[in-house]
């Protein structure tokens, strides 16, 4: 099934039995530098084995602690214009993970046993974060194939 | 004279085949009518599995076969895009289709405020479809929307589940994929009901499959007692209780 946001100019092949939610977030008001490459929101993909709340947080706050040992969170985040060209965002295009690009100290919030990765690129002139936690770090040989197939069905236009 | 007493007998062969066709019309009729008044309808009226008999109007045909549920996609009243699976998933899912204008459905809208009140068991996932925006209106659904339920608008999510009216309820088990549950409701407490109902059928149903029938297992594990005892199928010892007691043969 694809997911299609116009406004945030995604789309995501979810593959089956995953959750998905693609939103636009509003730019900052109070700072014009502050906004998606294309002058309006920012783009943001959760993708998930797991039912995803509704309050979920950007970096998966309030969903990361009910997640199972085979569980999978991958979140783009897209970062203001003002990133691109900087030194966090040098790398060109999307990272493809491996193994020992989890660490259970990658984590926005540390949780037993999970395991994480941070990854920052700039793609068709978009700054982004590629964030994914694992529900569990003995698990990442078999997830990270699979969060692979997720982060390259992810269009950014 | 001959001929006129020809013309006679003509007239009385055809007399008698018009008296007989008319008999038999008539006996059709009756046996039609019968069939009406008892509710019998010929198979053959149920063409493709369908129930041999109308509903009233207004009143939707029960579905022929097993429904499948199938996973949700449609946009949050926020403008996200949302996918939502339902399918291949430990828990159920309880897939309420609401309107913001009738309503029936307003009651259901301020009871999901508060899902912590509804009583809803630990295993079953509530999530609210309403159609899509050009047949729905926006404000309306982001102002009703419960904060802690994801609502999504998706008119393709009603035709997946061909749903005939609003309130509608479809409640789809993750495991198999299977709608174990659906209706019209006017009311929480009826929708609570039909899902206890459709949970306890389905897990009725899943036991007798599981055990071969209603007594499945037992006899498998009588049968087996027996076979290490050295009874096998046909001895006598296994009918002692049925008819005259054996002689004492001392």
């Amino acid at each position: 099934m694809q997911l299609v946001s116009q406004t945030a100019r995604l789309a995501v092949d979810v593959p089956a039995g995953f959750e998905a939610r693609v939103s636009n977030r509003a730019p900052d008001p109070a700072d014009d530098s502050v906004s998606g490459a294309a002058g309006g929101g920012l783009g943001l993909v959760h993708v998930a084995t797991f039912p995803l709340p509704t309050d979920i947080g950007d970096f998966g706050g309030g969903a990361t602690p009910t997640m199972a040992f085979n569980d999978i969170l991958v979140v783009l985040l897209e970062y203001g214009r003002e990133s691109v060209g900087t030194a966090l965002f040098s790398r060109q295009g999307r990272p493809r993970l491996t193994v020992a690009d989890f660490d259970e100290n990658q984590l926005q919030h540390n949780l037993a046993g999970q395991s994480g990765s941070q990854s920052f690129f700039v793609e068709n002139g978009r700054a982004w974060c590629l964030y994914v936690v694992l529900g569990s770090h003995l698990n990442r040989a078999r997830a990270v194939p699979v969060v692979n197939d997720v982060v390259s069905s992810i269009a950014i236009n | 004279m001959t001929a006129a007493v020809v013309t006679l007998c003509v007239v009385v062969a055809l007399l008698t085949l018009l008296v007989v066709a008319l008999l038999r019309s008539h006996a059709e009729i009756l046996r039609q009518l019968h069939e009406l008044r008892s509710g019998v309808v010929p198979a053959a009226s149920g063409a493709g599995g369908a129930p041999g008999f109308q509903t009233r109007p207004g009143v939707p045909m029960p579905r022929t076969g097993d429904a499948v549920g199938v996973d949700l996609h449609g946009m949050s009243p926020r403008g996200d895009a949302i996918a939502v699976a339902v399918r291949g998933q430990e828990h159920r899912t309880l897939v309420a289709f609401l309107t913001s204008g009738c309503l029936t459905c307003r009651s259901f809208w301020a009871s999901f405020a508060e899902p912590e009140a509804l009583g809803l068991r630990p295993d079953v996932r509530l999530v609210v479809v309403t159609k899509d925006p050009d047949q729905e209106s926006v404000s309306d659904i982001a102002a009703l929307a419960p904060a802690a339920v994801p609502v999504l608008m998706s008119t393709a999510a009603w035709d997946d589940y061909d749903v005939p009216m609003a309130p509608y309820f479809a409640l789809v088990d993750g495991p198999t994929g299977a709608v174990v549950g659906e209706g019209a409701s006017t009311g929480w407490v009826q929708v609570r009901e039909l899902m206890d109902r459709a949970l306890a059928d389905t897990t009725v149903l899943r036991d007798l499959r599981t055990r071969g029938g209603a007594t499945g297992g037992r006899d498998r594990d009588t049968d087996s007692e027996l076979l290490r005892s050295g009874i096998e199928p046909g001895d006598p010892r296994l009918h002692h209780g049925v008819g005259p007691a054996p002689e004492d043969p001392s």
